[in-house]
């Protein structure tokens, strides 16, 4: 499984991505256990606040992998408490950003 | 009073002859401070004499310490009225927000975020390396930056003007921080921004730069500022960085799901049209654009979801308003509009 946070908004709305490859991971095993911990469907409800950050967390399965465990949730900054604030740490402790052009939607 | 040397003229030779001049620098900042204070509430706006960035407001300012924590509010380390404390972003969030307090309250009549005095607080050094600046719905939050990209926050003083300006649209238009009325929401920061500290500096449009954040990079950053008012995709071009993405015409709008759906993205394209009108009206931003700006922003016709076009719209219509059909006003705000794809019907006679 792949764990990919981005980091957009901000006052200057610049945009960071953090990519890891659970498997590759020593711990891939507590890697797992903190994913299925994370409440995916009920992020707690927030409006967005000024030159915040928002955060998007996705997690991305190879091939073989029930579909099931696929995930994806975006919050705001004040949101990222508890297990999705681990995760977060966690992410942006194993590994540098990437800075990237902020995503396009095809135009309407 | 009457003065045969022009208000911005002194202001000039207060600020800038200084080294040069002492003497004329010491009497002109003497002739500013003899004219009176304006009468605010009594007189409508529009009557007021010229402005000037001297004469001094009344904020309540409350500076807190977060510590290098991520808590709210910190300690309280200055109050109003308390001598500087040394400390770089203490004081310069203090005088930053003294600075906007006083071009709202000079030009606008509006007594701080609410219009009725309220304590104006803000928070330094929050976070570890925290790379932001932000308004919480109740204070300015200040991170220190990496060090690296950013060099903290409270050195620009447009960004302060910036983060008090959301708090300004919260108690006013109240715009939904999500897409096109986000984005203007956005717009209203950093156009209020940049007049604050255009006001600081007596300084006119054709003289202002037009830069948000000029001064929060460090020297390794290929770049001026974050945003570019009259330019905007052009504030930097840096190896790390990337080039300044902000679109300044409606044909390179940018659909995202990123950032409450690029609010500081397509900001660039009110940004610019706003910069435009400035430059061609000529003189002080905050005697004609800011004034219309400021009348959508309180008039209570804007609504909160008001896309770009809406928004255009009161703009001319207030700068009918306060100015008259036809005006030079109302032309060179059509203008700027039309000159970053939004045109507009004709208004009705």
């Amino acid at each position: 499984m792949d764990v990919i946070v981005s980091r957009s908004g901000g006052l200057a709305g610049l945009r960071l991505t953090w990519h890891v490859r659970v498997d590759d991971q020593p711990d891939s095993d507590d890697w797992y256990v903190l994913i299925e911990q994370i409440p995916w469907s009920e992020p707690p409800p927030l409006p967005p606040e000024p030159d915040r950050f928002v955060y998007r967390i996705r997690c991305e399965l190879q091939d073989s992998a029930p579909a099931s465990r696929a995930h994806d949730a975006t919050l705001a900054e004040r949101q990222l408490t508890g297990p999705w604030r681990k995760l977060v740490d966690l992410v942006q402790d194993r590994t540098e950003p990437e800075r990237a052009a902020p995503t396009r939607r095809p135009t309407r | 009073m009457q003065q045969i040397v022009p208000p911005y003229l002194l202001d000039r030779i207060a600020h800038a002859a200084g080294p040069r001049f002492p003497l004329a620098a010491e009497a002109a900042r003497r002739a500013l401070l003899r004219e009176p204070p304006a009468r605010l509430g009594i007189e409508p706006l529009h009557d007021l004499p010229s402005l000037l960035p001297d004469v001094p407001s009344s904020p309540d300012r409350r500076i807190s310490d977060a510590e290098g924590r991520e808590s709210l509010p910190g300690r309280l380390v200055r109050r109003e009225g308390e001598r500087a404390t040394g400390d770089d972003a203490v004081d310069d969030a203090y005088d930053g927000l003294g600075d906007t307090h006083r071009m709202f309250d000079r030009v606008f009549g509006r007594d701080s975020i609410d219009g009725a005095g309220m304590p104006l607080e803000a928070t330094v050094h929050f976070g570890d390396r925290y790379d932001n600046a932000f308004w919480d719905g109740e204070r300015m939050v200040f991170g220190d930056g990496d060090g690296e990209i950013f060099r903290g926050f409270t050195d620009s003083l447009s960004v302060i003007g910036h983060e008090l300006a959301h708090g300004v649209t919260e108690h006013t238009a109240k715009l939904r921080y999500q897409g096109q009325s986000g984005a203007l929401n956005e717009h209203v920061s950093d156009a209020f921004g940049a007049l604050v500290e255009q006001y600081s500096l007596g300084q006119d449009a054709g003289a202002a730069s037009w830069l948000i954040g000029e001064g929060i990079f460090t020297d390794q950053v290929q770049g001026r500022a974050l945003r570019s008012m009259l330019e905007p995709g052009t504030a930097y071009d840096d190896d790390v960085l990337g080039r300044d993405p902000q679109p300044g015409h409606m044909r390179d709008y940018i659909e995202t799901s990123d950032d409450n759906g690029g609010v500081h993205l397509n900001s660039g394209i009110p940004n610019r049209a706003f910069a435009l009108a400035a430059v061609e009206l000529g003189g002080f931003a905050w005697e004609h654009v800011g004034r219309v700006w400021y009348d959508v922003l309180t008039s209570g016709r804007l609504p909160i979801d008001a896309d770009f076009d809406r928004f255009a719209a009161e703009t001319v219509r207030s700068a009918r308003e306060r100015y008259g059909a036809d005006s030079g006003e109302e032309r060179a705000i059509a203008r700027g509009w039309a000159a970053v794809g939004i045109e507009l019907p004709a208004p009705e006679a």
